[in-house]
């Protein structure tokens, strides 16, 4: 085995510098990027749903669904990809007399934004094509199905979770990503979200 | 590994006391203790004793030649292991401790504490290698960079971002990456290394066994071969272990993707043909591969015997049993042959290769206990036959002299 003391590229100083300030930029920038939808976006409130199995807590965050992670057949305007695809949909969600938004057209393309409601973009999941039966719902995320708790809370808002007493109102951004503004339970506020 | 003497050492043979065991006690014990017992370390200590013992070398020179050994940079150090090790549970410590803390501290101290802790690391870790105290250097070198890990793990938490740990994993990747690159560290090296390993056990667990969708994973020989770069470019021959075996565990998912005969027939030739690459000294890559030492003819020798074996297992029916068989022992043989001299992975390798085939051919039965009789025949004088084979051309590889170049 050959040994040989190899030259470093640049002196350590330089090196240090230039890792540790990337490296902070790039924390920067995943704090930074949701502070940036909190700030400019427009809430929306959002019923959560049970979720099957129940017991998902994982480790110490509560995994969330919502009304709206569920797309009916019917909303679906556009049509649908003909071949097995990556795909990321576009979801129109309007206000109810309740308060609660919920989807009311949604498309594999972008949709124009009307007075009164707002698009969401969902993640980008991969879209298998069923063409003698077509999807009855198409299941979907919009990046706020997680919530880490304290340790040993998580049970709590499981529970309204599943009993369907747990209400989220989240921001969306122009660009129609959604972040985690406020979890209430039976409408109280539990957890607020700063915005650092 | 087993040696000549049984890896009995030879204070223990009724060597009578002269000259060379008081230099084995004096010199070679101390340092042994000292420097801890690294397998050639102790090996090469065994021979120089014995020349020493049989008036071949003169003992000042033998003692001058372990001190070179032990002077090596890279050479095994005890100290510098477990100071790695203490960075590792220091980083795990600081991390848990930043995210139990969580209630207690608001969020944007917590990030600030931990973006601090990243450049004391590095900065640290500069002030110790211009000061040459490489050892505590590479230490915390790693520990900057694991607790970068924990740092995006910890703001992915504490602000909800539901992101994918694929993405984060491969971010990981990466910072490690250019810290190697601009660091030069061999330490580094081998935590991008584990680095790959863990964005290819991600993967899988995200994945699943399915084809379709998150291509990244298609992507993943190019993380080996970033790895290999890194090792190249630092010297730290160990950790390209790392890579070379997770190009084969990727092979092998391949392999569970798409379970097909053919599959199995290419892992076997390409894994033949890059062996006589890296082994044949007529072949233009002999040179390249030799400067990585032993690694690059036994990984392709191993892939052709795991191309094997899966045929083994896909082909049925007697006559494609009895030709994979056969080709299994002539390629067992071949490896032997080609590169046992030089190659000692290879060489025990195609040992057990040869053993195991022989064991699968002697309990193949035949339906009729006079079939199986007759199978049981002319299995063994055939075995017979390539056994003397075998041991002819082992008394040729250890009669004959090494040759002038490799």
């Amino acid at each position: 085995m050959l040994i040989t003391t190899r030259k470093p590229l640049v002196r350590p100083l330089f090196a240090a510098i230039l890792v540790a300030v990337l490296q902070t930029a790039f924390l920067g920038y995943m704090i930074e990027s949701r502070a940036s939808i909190l700030r400019n976006g427009t809430d929306v409130l959002l019923k959560t749903v049970p979720i099957d199995p129940r017991d998902l807590l994982r480790g110490d965050y509560v995994i969330l669904a919502y009304d709206i992670s569920s797309i009916p057949a019917d909303k679906v305007t556009g049509g649908y990809p003909t071949e097995a695809t990556d795909a990321r949909m576009s979801v129109r969600l309007e206000k109810q007399p309740d308060g609660f938004w919920i989807v009311s057209e949604a498309a594999f393309a972008d949709l124009a934004p009307k007075t009164g409601t707002i698009v969401a973009n969902t993640q980008p999941f991969y879209y298998y094509p069923t063409p003698d039966a077509p999807n009855a719902a198409i299941g979907v995320d919009y990046g706020i199905e997680r919530y880490y708790v304290p340790e040993g809370e998580g049970l709590v808002l499981e529970e309204a979770r599943n009993a369907s007493a747990l209400s989220v109102t989240a921001r969306v951004d122009e660009e129609g990503r959604m972040q985690i503004r406020l979890i209430a339970v039976d409408g109280k506020p539990l957890y607020e979200e700063p915005l650092y | 590994m087993v040696n000549d003497d049984g890896g009995i050492p030879a204070i223990d043979r009724g060597v009578p006391e002269c000259g060379p065991i008081v230099f084995r006690r004096e010199i070679g014990l101390a340092l042994g203790r000292k420097r801890g017992m690294d397998m050639y370390r102790g090996r090469i200590e065994r021979d120089l004793s014995l020349w020493v013992s049989k008036g071949l070398l003169s003992a000042p020179a033998a003692e001058a030649m372990l001190a070179e050994y032990d002077g090596r940079e890279s050479s095994f150090s005890v100290g510098r292991v477990l100071l790695t090790l203490a960075a590792i549970l220091l980083s795990a410590a600081v991390l848990l401790l930043v995210a139990a803390n969580w209630e207690a501290l608001p969020r944007i101290a917590r990030v600030v504490g931990i973006v601090t802790l990243i450049w004391t690391f590095y900065l640290s870790a500069a002030l110790c290698l211009g000061r040459g105290l490489n050892g505590l250097g590479a230490a915390l070198l790693v520990m900057g960079t694991l607790t970068f890990g924990g740092a995006i793990a910890l703001v992915g938490q504490m602000y909800h971002l539901s992101g994918d740990a694929v993405d984060a994993m491969l971010v990981w990747f990466a910072a490690a990456c250019v810290a190697t690159i601009v660091f030069r560290s061999g330490a580094l090296t081998v935590v991008s290394g584990f680095l790959s390993w863990a964005v290819f056990g991600v993967l899988v667990r995200e994945n699943g066994i399915s084809l379709e969708g998150n291509g990244i994973i298609y992507l993943l020989p190019l993380l080996c071969i970033a790895v290999i770069a890194l090792v190249r470019y630092t010297g730290t021959s160990r950790a390209r272990h790392l890579a070379y075996l997770l190009m084969l565990a990727w092979l092998g998912w391949v392999y569970l993707e798409i379970t097909e005969p053919w599959l199995a027939g290419i892992y076997f030739a390409v894994g033949f043909v890059c062996f006589l690459a890296s082994s044949l000294p007529s072949s233009p890559l002999f040179r390249f591969a030799r400067e990585a030492g032993a690694s690059p003819a036994f990984y392709a020798f191993l892939l052709a015997i795991i191309g094997l074996v899966a045929l083994h297992i896909e082909m049925d029916g007697l006559g494609p049993d009895i030709a994979i068989s056969a080709v299994t022992l002539a390629v067992s043989l071949a490896g032997i042959g080609i590169a046992g001299r030089m190659n000692g992975a290879v060489r025990y390798l195609g040992y057990a290769v040869f053993a195991g085939e022989t064991l699968y051919l002697a309990s193949e039965t035949l339906g009729s206990i006079l079939g199986t009789s007759g199978f049981f025949l002319i299995s063994g004088v055939v075995v017979a036959a390539i056994a003397w084979i075998v041991i002819r051309l082992e008394k040729r590889l250890s009669g004959k002299p090494a040759t002038g170049g490799i």
